[in-house]
């Protein structure tokens, strides 16, 4: 936070020795905040015009960016479940969505949408990066800070419509270190058709962790939904044998009491890609 | 387990595929997924919530047709896959390979329907099955089952005739216009067969170089192969009181066996007519105006 206004406040100073073009810059960058020029946003013209037309509109580019530490020697020397890295995943995304939200109240906005969630793990830190676009209603009173999600703008008015209202990311991560197998069941196992059971069970319990953390989250903010959840899997980069999983999903309430019918209509569009046949594709095939 | 392939003639038959919930593991579900899943449920003095991997798109459409999402369900296996000879010149199913393939998948299939049933699910929409492999497991493969639960709202009970909650591989939007043609999905079916491809003879490359012609032996095994994998898809739905699969894939993939060891898996959502006349709306045609 405080990095980013001393960079803007450089930007300034340098403004007039460093020719026209920063000086305009960062004046437009300001705009959202004093309420004369225009914004920053990564939403499309379409996803802002949809935006206008409920009623939103978007102020500003928004950051939260939080590096934690994790102890030395913990992958190596864990079994099972690292409860340390589990404990920084927590409070690195803890602490960039209330960076990322401090940013947005600090551009007069009430909401961020399209957030991007940046995960990195490596053997001493993990660093969560938030990026979005806040946004603020057209018309009405001084905003009050309303939601971070995930949920582009067209999925934001979609749900808005049904009555529905993102509060927040609801996140979880576990990190496991893969069982070995003995020597024994090693032995066993070659040449068999079989299930592995424990190794089974170690990444069945790593996942269903990490979304028993991302509904415990979902809770806190008193979601009675998590939608659009995404599970990402695969081996983290601090060591062969280590896997993470990290759920995260929008958490959601209804705020009008009732879910109204969004009442579709089915469509045919007629302006479908036809595959065609293509001539050449076989004349490249035979001279190969 | 039941279905496990128990000689080289004994591939996994539709009837067979009907494995009590939990497999090998021990008593049903692991603690930590039943502690989640509890979490989801209503009880007095806790109040639930729904998780759903389903985009907003889909939880609307899923919520148009009289759904209720209940929570995020998933079930793996981590198989270890055998070897089975085969021979270089001659085509043939690997039937111990298509056992341990489909046996895999079951597991992953079942311990997801287990946790859709530990939360009184009708069904279970948006199915994806995936193989993963992992570098420190060698001829291991996890086998991973994840979609999102569903209850009906109006209290009718859409599970199967084994009483089970339906599976489908159908998205949120799919399933939508399913439902106004008046279908209801059954479960998701699937049938594989491992097969290997003969090498072909020194005389028949010789033959056959340089001249156009087709290959009899190559695609006879192919051919061969993608009809007994959907044979026994078929069974399934049969087995089902299915009237049609819709939105079958067929994927052919070698994973980790070679050139000439293909593995065919076809994947449909079995349907069948709901009671009462359905007219299906007249479409409408749009020409959308983005590039």
């Amino acid at each position: 936070m405080r990095l980013r206004d001393e960079v803007r406040d450089a930007v300034r100073a340098a403004g007039p020795a460093g020719g026209a073009a920063a000086p305009a810059a960062s004046s437009a960058r300001d705009g959202g905040r004093t309420g004369v020029g225009g914004t920053t946003s990564d939403l499309t013209i379409d996803e802002t015009l949809l935006l206008h037309s409920a009623g939103w509109e978007p102020v500003d580019l928004v950051y939260g960016v939080s590096w934690w530490s994790i102890p030395w020697g913990v992958w190596q020397w864990s079994t099972g479940e690292v409860q340390e890295a589990t404990a920084a995943f927590a409070g690195a995304v803890d602490q960039a969505a209330k960076l990322l939200r401090q940013e947005c109240e600090k551009a007069g906005g009430s909401g961020v949408l399209g957030v991007e969630i940046g995960i990195r793990v490596s053997s001493h830190h993990v660093a969560i990066e938030l990026s979005g676009t806040a946004v603020r209603r057209t018309q009405g009173t001084r905003p009050t800070f309303e939601f971070i999600s995930d949920l582009s703008a067209r999925d934001f008015v979609l749900l808005t419509r049904a009555g529905w209202w993102p509060l927040g990311l609801a996140a979880g991560a576990s990190f496991v270190v893969a069982p070995r197998r003995t020597a024994r069941q090693w032995a066993a196992q070659q040449g068999q058709n079989t299930e592995l059971p424990n190794l089974t069970e170690a990444l069945y319990l790593a996942r269903e962790r990490a979304m028993e953390r991302m509904q415990r989250s979902g809770a806190a903010m008193k979601a009675e939904g998590i939608v659009a959840v995404k599970l990402r899997e695969g081996r983290a980069s601090s060591g062969v044998r280590v896997m993470q999983f990290v759920a995260i999903g929008t958490g959601v309430h209804l705020r009008t009491g009732e879910h109204r019918s969004i009442a579709p209509t089915m469509v045919v569009a007629l302006d479908e890609l036809v595959r065609q046949f293509d001539v050449k594709s076989l004349r490249s095939a035979s001279t190969q | 387990m039941t279905n496990a392939p128990s000689g080289d003639d004994k591939v996994p038959q539709a009837g067979q595929t009907v494995v009590p919930a939990g497999g090998p593991l021990p008593e049903g579900l692991p603690p930590d997924a039943n502690r989640r899943l509890a979490e989801l449920e209503d009880r007095p003095g806790h109040k639930g919530m729904f998780t759903s991997d389903l985009s907003v798109n889909e939880f609307l459409l899923i919520k148009e047709v009289g759904f209720h999402p209940l929570g995020f369900v998933m079930g793996s296996s981590i198989y270890h896959i055998g070897i089975q000879t085969r021979r270089w010149s001659q085509s043939q199913e690997l039937s111990k390979l298509t056992g341990a393939m489909y046996e895999a998948r079951q597991l992953a299939m079942d311990r997801m329907d287990a946790e859709a049933t530990e939360l009184g699910a009708d069904g279970v929409v948006g199915v994806r099955l995936d193989v993963n492999y992992y570098e420190w497991g060698s001829d291991t493969a996890e086998f991973i089952a994840v979609g999102t639960a569903v209850k009906s709202e109006d209290g009718r009970s859409y599970r199967n005739r084994q009483g089970k909650p339906f599976t489908s591989d159908l998205s949120g939007q799919d399933f939508w216009v399913l439902m106004q043609t008046g279908h209801v999905p059954l479960g998701l079916v699937m049938g594989t067969c491992v097969y290997h491809i003969a090498h072909r003879g020194v005389g028949q490359t010789l033959r056959s170089a340089g001249r156009n012609v087709e290959l009899p032996n190559f695609t006879q095994a192919l051919y061969e192969a993608r009809e007994l994998a959907m044979t026994r898809m078929q069974d399934e739905a049969n087995e089902l009181g299915a009237s049609g699969i819709v939105g079958v894939r067929l994927e052919e993939k070698t994973h980790m066996w070679g050139d000439h060891t293909i593995e065919f898996l076809s994947l449909g959502t079995a349907v069948v007519k709901s009671d009462g006349d359905h007219t299906i709306p007249q479409p409408q045609t749009i020409i959308s105006l983005d590039g």
